[in-house]
């Protein structure tokens, strides 16, 4: 009992190479050892050519091997002496590194391309080509809850199992409908209850709220948010003056919501420019989720777009591609360079990209 | 479909607990031993490794463990992990061949994906023993008898 005969494993061919270390980061190990048979479900995805990530349910890490300089033997008991021996299974030079990522569903808008839902596309349909949700599931990297919310997000629907993302307009038009009939309270005896129509009504109501027991719980800031950057979206180059916006804006939305229209829904999708003679402001269409992906590309045509930022103003173009506000910091100590005046905390290149 | 499924199960992958001395790293199944450079096992073909013995592993003492190879004696420690290590291992449902043997840890987890093969996770390792030190030349092995 006191000195434990070391000795390679009985199946060496079969042990070798069979390994490896992940190293846990807190939250991860608790959902592990507080993990049932089956609860727990861990996926690794990726394409050969992409770094793979881990998903858990909820979040998603990206895998880096580490290589060790020391060799790491793991060591089990052995089955016929298990008092007097152990067995090295394996001897290993990496442990795998796991660091906290955003979900990489950019792809998604590329890979439907394409596939657009839109009015009267029907007879498109034999060409289009096809995208299936459990092949997006399995192909993106992306947890399960953020691989739901992307989707939502990017307001895609699932029609027949294929993936369609619902075309801007038609989106806009259809909340508009949806809005009056809440008003009006008349059902639509418009003969068109198709299948695919319901489906396609009840996923984009449940975007915009919570769908629970035949009972439609509106976000009314989410729709009218949509619904403002339906008329914001014709003045990508062209600007229009706020209040013109405001104005077309609350119309759209009626008199009942009226009230709820605010510019700060809109943040991140929009620029407000103030020009220097004092006239009124305007604002152009600027989507956070048409810049590059990568930060440092992302900075770049910030910073072409506008030599200077308020803190509040670029905090909002940064959401997508910094894990937490921590992260989103750190970018912007990296990427840019604060000054503070008398009217707060602005960010300006680190280079100059335009002389 | 790139996609490698882990499960985890945390007890019982490996029948015999590890004996009570043992049992102090904090783990019965399953411990770490890190090595300064690698072993350096002499033999001719791959299945006369199998079983062979390495050394003696001595870990009476908590504070000094201690591993004995031919005429060398490492004295190591035991150190508590930074972060917790997920040990995962393959799982091959039906027998391949044709692996080399030489697991020289190069052969990243997605390369060696193939869909007869399952990741899980068999166990959290918090303390491991370190053999850091040059190892101390031992003249006479009856020596160890008397420890």
């Amino acid at each position: 009992m006191s000195e434990l005969d070391l000795r390679l494993s009985t199946a060496t061919a079969q042990d070798t190479g069979s390994y490896r270390l992940l190293e846990l980061p807190p939250e991860l190990c608790q959902i592990i050892e507080s993990a049932s048979e089956k609860t727990a479900s861990l996926f690794i995805k990726g394409h050969p050519t992409e770094d793979a990530v881990l998903c858990t349910l909820e979040k998603t890490y990206a895998v880096r091997s580490v290589v060790l300089s020391n060799t790491v033997l793991v060591v089990t008991p052995s089955r016929s002496d298990p008092g007097g021996t152990v067995h090295i299974r394996d001897q290993l030079h990496e442990i795998l590194e796991l660091v906290p990522v955003v979900p990489k569903l950019h792809k998604l808008s590329i890979l439907l391309r394409d596939m657009e839902y839109d009015e009267g596309d029907e007879d498109r349909q034999a060409t289009m080509p096809k995208y299936s949700y459990e092949q997006a599931r399995s192909e993106i990297q992306a947890s399960e809850a953020e691989f739901a919310r992307g989707l939502k997000e990017r307001r895609i629907l699932v029609l027949e199992g294929q993936l369609r993302p619902i075309a801007p307009a038609h989106l806009s038009t259809i909340l508009e409908l949806l809005l009056n009939y809440l008003i009006s309270l008349s059902l639509s005896h418009q003969a068109a209850p198709i299948e695919e129509l319901v489906s396609l009504s009840k996923q984009v109501m449940s975007w915009f709220g919570d769908v629970k027991e035949g009972l439609w719980k509106m976000d009314v800031d989410a729709v009218i948010r949509e619904l403002g950057v339906g008329i914001l979206r014709h003045h990508r180059h062209n600007p229009i003056s706020e209040n013109e916006f405001l104005k077309k804006w609350k119309n759209v939305v009626g008199d009942t919501f009226e009230c709820s229209v605010k510019l700060s829904l809109l943040s991140g999708d929009y620029l407000r420019n103030l020009s220097s003679i004092g006239e009124e402001a305007t604002l152009t269409y600027f989507p956070s989720s048409a810049l590059p992906v990568d930060p440092a590309a992302r900075f770049v045509e910030l910073f072409l777009t506008r030599q200077r930022w308020k803190h509040e103003e670029i905090q909002h173009f940064l959401l997508d591609i910094a894990v937490n506000s921590k992260e989103r910091d750190k970018l912007l100590l990296k990427h840019a360079r604060a000054l503070t005046d008398t009217e707060g905390v602005w960010y300006t290149a680190r280079v100059s990209y335009n002389n | 479909m790139p996609v490698i499924d882990v499960s985890v199960s945390l007890s019982n992958v490996f029948n015999p607990k590890l004996p009570s001395c043992v049992a102090k790293l904090g783990h019965d199944e399953l411990i770490l031993i890190e090595l300064q450079g690698t072993l350096d096992i002499e033999c001719d073909e791959d299945t006369t490794r199998d079983g062979q013995f390495i050394g003696k592993l001595n870990l009476n003492d908590a504070s000094k463990p201690t591993l004995t190879i031919g005429h060398h004696l490492l004295e190591g420690k035991v150190v508590t992990l930074p972060k917790p290590l997920g040990v995962m291992h393959r799982k091959e449902s039906s027998k391949r061949h044709g692996y080399p043997s030489d697991g020289d840890g190069s052969r990243s987890v997605e390369n060696t994906w193939n869909p007869g093969v399952s990741w899980g996770i068999v166990a959290v390792v918090k303390k491991k023993i370190v053999f850091s030190k040059r190892p101390m030349p031992i003249l006479n092995l009856d020596g160890r008898s008397r420890v």
